[in-house]
């Protein structure tokens, strides 16, 4: 349809470009060499939306790259398929491997996508690529998708972080663009706070402490209105923040009645604590769980990692399930690639990303299928390719963002997915 | 002054690019065995006429999991293989009886190339075929839950040894198939070795994460000397050896006990050879190994000098009592690929080795 009648001479998002356009031009004349940090009205908007839905989501990482054909893709009897035998799922037609026994009695949730189709197949850039949904030759500071969805789903109320990460997660793209405010607060794989998040001196004197600190801060800003200091102002608050909250991530007496369900440990740890987190009403948190780049001794090496997988993934659907929190929290399992179908001589799997497989389970995602498939050796996706743009839509659709949600660098706007990006409406529950 | 082995030379280069191979026997001095990733025994008699190159002579069928190790019994009567389908399985080593069928000697991947651009499997060459007597098993053991990697012998025949992924260790009377008693360990059992006399089992516990963290001290790699009447720790060295191990060998008589680093490549610097007292557990020497893992090792009958291969794709030899290397065989396959497995014939005159793609070469041994 073409958009330049005289009753309508551009289409709507050309008007509001040229308006945010002519906003960003604005601040900037006025000597603002600084990134617009996003706070735009219909932006308020999409915020309130998403955290009025009161969507939360957690992202299993699985760093160094997953194989897919090791996990939900297999290919018994070909050249490809490797000594892991596959396992029926308490839903028909899903097969999964041996080595996830207790994921298998949980497909009735998940939503495995057996096409993905991703550009960037080395570390760091793949990391990057599925963390931002950009490739991170662009050079621009993209904001991770904690950020975004901490930025939509945040409870502006809380004390807590709105986007954790705890462990390996192969991005430090951080907010980027969305500014220090939804920068990520990172812990160590077990999702223990570190020691000196334990004061010794009491909750009065810290508050004290605490309202000292911010009347010195903001006479400081005055003077000094620039980004590091806003930066530094910003980790100063979440860290008084932090102190009145950090009981949420006090969970070593509940940890010890659960950590044979989730395995003793960090990744079990960080998925007990990750439920915590969504409990205390965290938006975001990410877990990752690293060893996965298996260029040699890929089966044992996935065979042991599948073993830490297993009980932690299963018993934080589980949990979820049973606070009734499953139906508003985002489950998603990923990688930055998945591993080649050839076995090479070292007995390891390589890059790949032509076609592998990612999960995604609980809210607002339709469980109980696959999405997609791969060729019979696993070479080609076969069926309804899914890419960056599509995958990273699909899991703002679920968690309510709008996921062309444009934002500013100065004046360059910038949207959450490429041009093009469309959500996979099969997968939306 | 002597240079042992220097007159080795390759006789035979027989390949079998189906799947890798995993490991080697001999069955006493003229027939090799060799196992593969997709469950496949196939025996080769090397008595050929000089100038002919053998062709494989049987197929031994039944396991439907990659097979991690094979061995022989003293009495060359029975071959023993252990699998990733978590069974042992006995056959007969000597029997030419079985029906007929054939082998496909090059239907698998050639991994070479097959990287993350390629996007399907390369086209399969004409299939070299080669009639064979298809073989079953005489004993299907079930006692396992788990991937068996660890498997040996004691040398007078009569007690057999397993280790699994689960850390279960069995005891087996040999000659009946029948487990004894069996005890666990805390993690998998990447290699175990057996001493002549049948009373410790020494076994190396792994759990193979690339990357090792904190909070995961419970997968600390361990080593033990087990005793065999009561599936006890007799001996914990775990603070001398560090690693994994891929092989764990007792020396027939008893002198040597010799283990190899690098079951799983990790990070850190391994492929040492370990030479240790059997008695005390005390590092007698280590041998450089083969950088970034060891993967097999086997004892020349002469009782002096010790087999290793590894991932640097080599084979080389070592002297015992004095440490040193006596030689290399260089790299046989220049195919990226690492050398698996190695066996030595019970004369000591033939060494078979084989790499990961496939292919089996074997080398007359001549010792001076």
């Amino acid at each position: 349809m073409k958009m330049n009648s005289i009753n309508n001479p551009c289409p709507w998002h050309q008007h509001r470009l040229r308006r945010d356009l002519l906003k960003g031009a604005m601040i900037t004349a006025a000597g603002w060499a600084l990134p617009n940090w996003g706070a735009l009205s219909h932006s308020r908007t999409i915020a309130a939306e998403a955290k009025r839905a009161g969507k939360r989501c957690i992202m299993l990482y699985m760093e160094g790259g997953v194989s897919q054909i090791d996990t939900f893709d297999m290919k018994p009897g070909r050249p490809t398929a490797g000594p892991f035998r596959p396992i029926h799922s308490t839903v028909s037609g899903i097969e999964v491997c041996e080595y996830l026994p207790r994921m298998a009695r949980h497909t009735d949730k998940l939503a495995v996508i057996r096409s993905m189709k991703t550009k960037s197949v080395d570390h760091g850039i793949g990391g990057y690529h599925m963390h931002t949904c950009y490739p991170s030759s662009e050079k621009v500071p993209h904001a991770e998708i904690g950020a975004m969805i901490a930025k939509y789903c945040d409870n502006p109320e809380s004390d807590l972080p709105s986007f954790v990460k705890m462990g390996p997660a192969g991005c430090n793209a951080g907010s980027g663009y969305l500014g220090p405010t939804y920068e990520p607060f990172t812990l160590d794989t077990d999702g223990r706070l570190p020691g000196f998040a334990n004061p010794s001196v009491s909750q009065e004197v810290q508050d004290r402490r605490g309202k000292l600190l911010e009347f010195m801060e903001q006479q400081h800003a005055r003077e000094h209105p620039a980004r590091p200091f806003a930066a530094h102002r910003e980790a100063e608050l979440r860290t008084i923040r932090l102190m009145r909250a950090r009981k949420a991530f006090d969970v070593a007496d509940a940890w010890n009645k659960a950590r044979d369900r989730y395995g003793n440990t960090p990744f079990g740890r960080g998925c007990f604590t990750a439920l915590k987190l969504v409990e205390a009403g965290v938006p975001f948190i990410e877990i990752g769980h690293d060893g996965y780049d298996s260029h040699n001794d890929n089966f044992p090496v996935h065979k042991a990692n599948l073993k830490v997988l297993d009980p932690a993934w299963s018993s934080l659907l589980e949990d979820l399930q049973d606070r009734g929190l499953l139906q508003d929290t985002l489950v998603v399992w990923t990688s930055e690639f998945g591993r080649t179908p050839a076995i090479n001589g070292q007995g390891g799997r390589d890059h790949f990303g032509r076609a592998w497989t990612v999960v995604l389970a609980g809210g607002g995602i339709r469980g109980g299928q696959t999405y997609g498939a791969s060729n019979r050796d696993g070479f080609e996706v076969a069926d309804k390719p899914v890419d960056e743009g599509a995958y990273f839509a699909t899991i703002y659709k679920a968690m309510g963002v709008d996921h062309r949600a444009v934002h500013y660098l100065g004046s360059r706007p910038i949207w959450a997915t490429p041009d093009g990006s469309m959500p996979i409406p099969e997968l939306i529950g | 002054m002597d240079q042992p082995f220097a007159n080795s030379r390759l006789m035979y280069s027989l390949p079998w690019n189906s799947a890798y191979i995993t490991s080697l026997a001999f069955i006493g001095n003229y027939q090799v065995a060799a196992a593969n990733k997709n469950g496949d025994i196939l025996v080769w008699n090397l008595d050929v006429p000089e100038g002919k190159t053998p062709s494989p002579a049987r197929r031994l069928v039944g396991h439907s999991n990659e097979i991690n190790r094979i061995l022989v019994t003293p009495d060359s009567m029975t071959l023993i293989s252990v699998s990733s389908d978590h069974t042992v399985k006995y056959w007969d080593a000597r029997s030419v009886e079985g029906e007929p069928g054939t082998v496909v000697l090059n239907d698998g991947f050639v991994p070479k190339g097959v990287t993350e651009k390629v996007d399907k499997v390369p086209e399969p060459p004409e299939p070299i075929q080669a009639n064979v007597v298809i073989q079953r098993p005489l004993r299907d053991l079930r006692n396992h839950a788990e991937w068996i990697h660890g498997l040996a012998q004691t040398p007078d025949g009569k007690t057999l040894v397993t280790g699994d992924d689960d850390g279960v260790i069995i005891v087996w009377d040999l000659p009946g198939g029948r487990e004894l008693r069996r005890w666990q360990a805390t993690q998998w059992i990447s290699s175990l070795g057996v001493s002549p006399d049948g009373k410790t089992v020494a076994a190396s516990q792994h759990t193979p994460f690339i990357r090792f963290k904190s909070g995961l001290e419970e997968f600390v790699p361990h080593f033990h000397f087990w005793d065999v009447e009561t599936g006890k720790s007799r001996k914990d060295l775990s603070k001398e050896i560090k690693e994994g191990m891929s092989a764990v060998r007792y020396s027939p008589d008893g002198r040597w006990l010799v283990a190899g680093h690098g079951n799983v490549q990790t990070e850190k610097d391994q492929g040492k050879i370990l030479v240790i007292d059997p008695a005390d557990g005390k590092k007698i020497r280590e041998f450089p190994g083969h950088p970034v893992g060891t993967n097999d090792l086997a004892f020349h009958p002469d009782g002096k000098h010790l087999f290793s291969c590894g991932r640097d794709q080599q084979i080389k030899v070592w002297n015992l009592e004095s440490g040193k290397l006596v030689r290399d065989f260089g790299k046989f396959a220049d195919r990226g690929v690492w050398i698996g497995a190695i066996a030595i014939s019970l004369d000591g005159r033939l060494l078979a080795a084989a790499d990961r793609a496939g292919q089996v070469v074997v080398y007359s041994l001549n010792p001076f």
